[in-house]
């Protein structure tokens, strides 16, 4: 029986205890990680499986839940923090192997240090019902990505890092502005005691409140043209990187945007406002983009960088649709793509590890040189074109349903055609790992190492099995509209009826 | 061109910003009322801002002094390890022997901001960069030599780790006294007299935490940009 703070101090605690677990024994530090990651996993599945009881609130400092700064975990808090601790507990085992140390030796300690800061971010942004305490966290998860980028210390990744903090600064300005007007209008920082309030605030504010939410968000989790920063950013960044901030760093973005539309402004609002199509419109504008831009890149993380905005671009016209489908099928596709983008992200890491192969044409012949790997890679980039019998397929099915129901024919025409461009050039990175060529192992090799390439297979196989059997994910999923699409539920069960 | 541009969107923001906070109407800040009405009665503190950071929102100061942790790591990983060239030791006799003089007087208030923070203005924060002054007058009046014989990076990262353990124990003991994380007054812990040394239950020790934690964060950054290639 956990209690839930559980799940952002424990994090914290390791990153701070690094540095005195390293000066009794260098040994000790990977054992350290492992077991504290091993141990977070835990406590996030006990807490999920209670959340989804009964909604669990927790009120920090022992004050009245109206004045205190609270946790709320909802079935959506709940999934999202199930989802971030399952693939920062696999990038974390992955990582083990992956970075490794440099002259100075401080490359490891520091690197964990500052995943577990990151992840601490990730889950306090999530699990928060207190708008200062998101910023405060989205500033953490904010300040060590930019590190995480920069550990390998080379020259190229400093343009696309400072171009990532100037990006990453506007954006938390603006969220800070927005939080501050916020404030000013209602008196208070506890977002059901917002929600309540926020129906007096007048509707131009409102609108600029809006604004800057979706710009500084926006920002972070990669709407075209706010994506500049990315695929400057993921190609020299390490791949476990990549694969924790593709896979669940800019949905913890995109929930904090899910949660201030739907919490403050709610239903009422977006239904009387052309919010709806605006975010429609700019997710098809978002995916097309992306997608050709993807169409020409040789780099593959810079490629699959463009194929993160293109996917954010469908989950935000699902969101954005304010019914009950849409937001099972945008949750659905949140979940799906974690798990796509975080196989591919590792075994396109083992790939790099072993044959420093970045661009299309290094990875020729390495379907033969490094068979499961490959064959992990195949599933998931077959899930992120959307085929049958993958997850993908399910989740964009879904999105195109909510969207036809909805009435935007046009969006939802413009789904499969997205995918089809995703199809081209995907397939040309699969030709290329298929087709004959001689790689060249920088160590004599003969398999990859087990934690690397079992995060990378679990993931891989969980994007069939999630396609196969839907069910129990979409139960879940089920329930988070609940306190989504009537803010009063969420009110009511923040301040307690 | 691009001039223009920038003008254009300088101008159309802060219009933006104009409009934004030219049309916020009087309410009730019943979060601050709040704050001001019961917190002398329910903390035990006399300076409202500790109050405020170390007990009703301590979570949030756990999270600020997390951000100042991250960054203090991330410059001395990234800058580079080399020696200073841009200092050198040109100051007299005179200005040594005074600054040494002077040192212990600095430690004296940066420990008195930290400790009476919950009395008077000053706190963890405040304090902690009095206490960062004293790395920072070593490197700048002697030189980094001298200032990491004194203290070494790894003595106040130490200090860092600890101080920001201490801070999440502090926590803890809240929720072993049955009430929840980071509870000082609702977990019945002794608050005291408000306006003596002893009271206000554990935002003292909070103030102490991050005075240490942030003294050598501060003198970690400090160090670590001095150095020259």
């Amino acid at each position: 029986m956990a209690s839930p703070i559980w799940l952002i101090i424990l994090p914290l605690i390791t990153a701070f205890g690094l540095g005195i677990v390293k000066i009794f024994s260098k040994k000790l530090l990977k054992p350290f990680l492992a077991l504290s990651a091993t141990i977070h996993l835990i406590l996030v599945i006990d807490v999920v499986i209670r959340a989804f009881e009964e909604p669990m609130i927790y009120s920090l400092g022992g004050w009245d839940r109206l004045f205190a700064i609270n946790l709320v975990i909802d079935p959506l808090a709940a999934i999202m923090a199930l989802l971030i601790s399952v693939i920062s507990y696999l990038v974390v085992i992955y990582s083990l192997s992956f970075i490794k140390e440099d002259k100075s030796k401080y490359r490891v300690p520091k690197y964990f240090l500052l995943l577990f800061l990151l992840i601490a971010g990730m889950l306090g942004m999530v699990l928060t019902g207190d708008l200062f305490n998101l910023y405060v966290f989205f500033e953490i998860a904010a300040i060590t990505s930019y590190a995480l980028v920069l550990i390998y210390k080379r020259d190229g990744s400093l343009e696309g890092t400072f171009k990532y903090l100037l990006a990453g600064t506007l954006s938390g300005v603006f969220i800070l502005v927005a939080i501050l007007l916020v404030y000013l209008s209602t008196g208070t920082l506890n977002m059901a005691r917002i929600a309540v309030k926020f129906a007096e605030v007048p509707g131009q504010l409102k609108s600029i409140i809006l604004i800057l939410f979706l710009t500084g968000f926006g920002i972070k989790f990669a709407l075209v043209p706010l994506h500049t920063w990315m695929p400057d950013v993921y190609p020299e960044a390490p791949a476990p990187y990549n694969a924790i901030s593709s896979g669940v760093g800019i949905k913890a973005s995109l929930y904090a945007f899910i949660r201030v539309i739907y919490v403050l402004f709610g239903f009422d609002f977006i239904a009387n406002t052309e919010l709806t199509s605006l975010l429609v419109v700019w997710g098809v504008i978002t995916f097309m983009v992306a997608h050709l831009m993807a169409y020409q890149q040789k780099n593959l993380k810079r490629l699959f960088a463009f194929s993160s905005i293109a996917q954010v671009g469908y989950i935000i016209i699902a969101v954005s649709l304010a019914t009950d489908k849409g937001l099972i099928a945008g949750g659905f596709h949140i979940v799906n793509h974690a798990l796509m983008k975080g196989a591919i992200f590792l075994a396109l890491g083992i790939f790099i590890y072993y044959f420093k192969a970045e661009t299309i044409e290094d990875i020729k012949g390495l379907g033969r040189s490094l068979p499961l790997t490959s064959f992990t890679f195949t599933l998931a980039a077959l899930a992120m074109i959307g085929l049958p019998p993958f997850n993908g397929f399910l989740s964009k099915w879904l999105i195109i349903e909510a969207a036809l129901e909805s009435g935007y024919t046009v969006a939802a025409f413009f789904i499969p055609v997205g995918s089809l461009l995703s199809l081209v050039y995907y397939l040309r990175v699969l030709q290329s790992l298929y087709s004959s060529g001689e790689p060249k192992p920088r160590v004599d090799f003969k398999r990859p190492r087990l934690s690397l390439e079992l995060p990378a297979v679990i993931l891989g196989f969980s994007c069939l099995l999630l396609g196969i059997f839907p069910r129990l994910p979409l139960d879940m999923l089920g329930q988070i509209s609940h306190y989504l699409l009537d803010s009063s539920n969420y009110i009511n069960l923040l301040l307690g009826g | 061109m691009r001039k223009l541009y920038c003008l254009i969107l300088a101008i159309l923001l802060a219009s933006m910003f104009f409009m934004a906070f030219s049309g916020l109407q009087e309410v009730d800040m019943e979060l601050s009322n709040f704050y001001l009405e019961t917190g002398v009665e329910e903390t035990g503190a006399i300076n409202m801002v500790t109050a405020i950071l170390f007990d009703y929102r301590g979570f949030d100061t756990l999270g600020e002094a997390t951000v100042i942790f991250a960054a203090a790591t991330i410059i001395s990983f990234l800058l580079p390890k080399k020696q200073t060239t841009m200092l050198k030791d040109d100051f007299s006799l005179l200005v040594h022997k005074s600054i040494k003089s002077v040192i212990p007087i600095v430690f004296i208030l940066g420990v008195y901001l930290v400790v009476f923070g919950h009395l008077s203005p000053g706190g963890g924060f405040t304090g902690g960069v009095i206490l960062a002054v004293i790395a920072i007058l070593w490197t700048v009046v002697f030189d980094l030599e001298y200032s990491e014989s004194k203290l070494s990076y790894s003595t106040k990262s130490l200090i860092e780790d600890l101080g920001a353990l201490a801070f999440v124990i502090i926590g803890l003991f809240g929720m072993i006294a049955g009430s929840t994380f980071l509870a000082s007054g609702q977990a019945g812990f002794y608050l005291g007299t408000p306006g003596e040394i002893l009271s206000g239950g554990a935002i003292p020790y909070l103030n102490m935490a991050v005075g240490a934690k942030v003294g050598a964060g501060l003198a970690i950054i400090f160090n670590s940009l001095i150095k020259g290639e």
